[in-house]
């Protein structure tokens, strides 16, 4: 018998124009996409970045820089004749996101969001199954938070704050408050490193990925959906602690990535990793550099010198915005004003 | 002419006997066959973590008519984007009058799709299983009637031709 090719169950069309426009009308309840997309027409749809479904609450789309309430015509309206969304809705959007199969994204759930084709992150809440202290599930579900993913242009400048003299990677740190373009960096980073920047005279290396919460790779059935460049080996759902032994072990790599470190058991594995000679590329939730010294673990961190560069990142321009770069190990600042 | 008239109704009636004999033959069948898919439908499910039209696809694979067809229609509408509750109930409705089962089979396969794939997997096992014991009761019986009911609706055919051949002479 002829071996039938399986077919996936969503193709990521990379080439397409409208794709907030496509994720809409795949994703979202059939009401729901109609009224965004009809109050898209008066915005640009790239500017939409995050989409908020709260049962009996009113319909939101973020943007860069602005919160929107959208009535039931699709046009921006008020807190008071927004559009209410309703159970119906948040139901029916999340059945055509886990394409009718919930306990196919249990594991996700109980982490309170999961990735759809594209990267595009689904947060959610609702009331939590406890079992022995630990989440089991979640049901009635009564909030999505779609957030849209998108790899935006970044000045490839910032690499070269990032080198030593002898074309060397240093560890490096990426300091950013919640939205502000972390992960789009350290993706940035990371394909440019695995792939090699001639201008810059850096040959290509192996970089290991350890994708815990699966936002950098945004892997869907076993796919990156971001292009990581072509000698990067991704670890998807993996605990940072254990992942990065083994990549160490197992994919040799010359760079491990790591997204939003905090825990001691975090800094304890990438400082083991440091020790055996890898490179550190890695995230973290603060707004500044000052902020992060007050905050006990990671401040022993930067006292021990197990990073050598900072890039301090903030909204001012978009996300993504370049405050600052720091040579942690000689104290002093590379470049300051916002760069993007 | 008027014999050959009599022997084409007494042949009539005879087929038609044939015919409800030859479903109430098929019915086990259709049932085991029914009951293996959902037990594979389950494993999927339970072991594999398979979406729904994954795990629908590798069913369309290993299943025999009808129900090749009822699951691979469910593969297509829940790859459109179709939710499996509407998907399973146009299916069923659609593939009815072309299986042998009868309507008390059908509500125990349409109860499987008001939760299916609606909740974690420890539930969707149970719902499943409960859907196949209650096939497998229903399969028992209907074995057991099998032979003597088939038996009966074929001579039940011949024979009522037959009765309206001598009641028209």
């Amino acid at each position: 018998m002829q071996d039938k090719v399986s077919i996936p169950l969503f193709t990521i069309k990379n080439n397409s124009q409208s794709f907030a426009i496509d994720i809409i009308n795949r994703w979202l309840d059939d009401k729901i996409a109609r009224i965004i997309k009809q109050a898209s027409k008066s915005l640009n749809h790239s500017e939409i970045e995050e989409i908020r479904l709260r049962i009996n609450k009113p319909l939101i789309i973020r943007t860069h820089n602005k919160e929107l309430f959208l009535t039931a015509f699709g046009q921006i309206g008020t807190m008071q004749n927004a559009y209410f969304v309703t159970r119906e809705d948040v139901v029916a959007s999340l059945e055509k996101m886990t394409f009718s199969s919930i306990y196919a994204v249990e594991n996700d759930l109980r982490q309170g969001f999961f990735t759809l084709p594209g990267g595009h992150r689904v947060g959610i809440c609702g009331e939590t199954i406890v079992e022995f202290g630990k989440i089991k599930t979640i049901r009635n579900v009564s909030t999505l938070n779609i957030r849209l993913a998108r790899q935006p242009r970044i000045n490839v400048d910032i690499l070269k704050y990032l080198i030593d003299g002898d074309k060397v990677f240093c560890h490096t740190l990426l300091i950013s408050p919640p939205r502000g373009g972390k992960t789009t960096i350290l993706r940035f980073l990371i394909k440019q490193l695995s792939d090699g920047l001639p201008s810059l005279g850096l040959e290509g290396q192996t970089i290991g990925v350890v994708d815990e919460r699966s936002e950098i790779a945004g892997m869907w059935q076993g796919i990156p959906s971001f292009d990581l460049g072509c000698r990067t080996d991704v670890l998807d759902r993996c605990p940072k602690s254990v992942g990065l032994n083994m990549l160490i072990r197992s994919m040799s790599p010359s760079i491990i990535a790591v997204d939003e470190i905090g825990s001691q058991e975090d800094i304890d594995a990438l400082a083991e990793a440091a020790r055996c000679g890898v490179k550190i590329l890695a995230t973290v939730h603060a707004n500044s550099l000052e902020e992060l010294k007050k905050r006990e673990s990671l401040r022993n961190v930067l006292n021990n010198r197990l990073f050598e560069r900072a890039v301090v990142l903030s909204r001012a321009r978009g996300p993504g915005t370049i405050e600052a770069i720091y040579n942690l190990t000689e104290g002093v600042m590379l470049t300051s004003g916002t760069m993007k | 002419m008027l014999l050959l008239g009599y022997a084409g109704l007494i042949l009539g009636f005879g087929i038609l006997g044939l015919i409800k004999a030859n479903r109430i033959k098929n019915r086990p069948r259709e049932l085991r066959e029914l009951i293996n898919a959902l037990s594979l439908l389950d494993t999927e499910i339970f072991w594999g973590v398979t979406p729904l039209p994954e795990a629908f696809a590798v069913l369309r694979d290993r299943v025999e008519q009808p129900w090749k067809g009822f699951f691979a229609q469910l593969e297509i509408r829940l790859r459109k984007g179709e939710n499996a509750f509407t998907a399973w109930e146009i299916c069923c409705k659609e593939y009815q009058n072309k299986t042998c089962l009868l309507e008390d089979d059908w509500k125990i396969l349409r109860s499987i799709g008001k939760g299916l794939g609606r909740s974690d997997r420890n539930e969707q096992h149970k719902q499943l299983q409960l859907a196949q014991k209650h096939l497998i009761s229903v399969d028992e019986k209907a074995r057991q009637e099998a032979d003597s009911k088939a038996k009966v609706w074929t001579y039940l055919g011949f024979l009522g031709g037959l009765a309206i051949v001598i009641v028209i002479m």
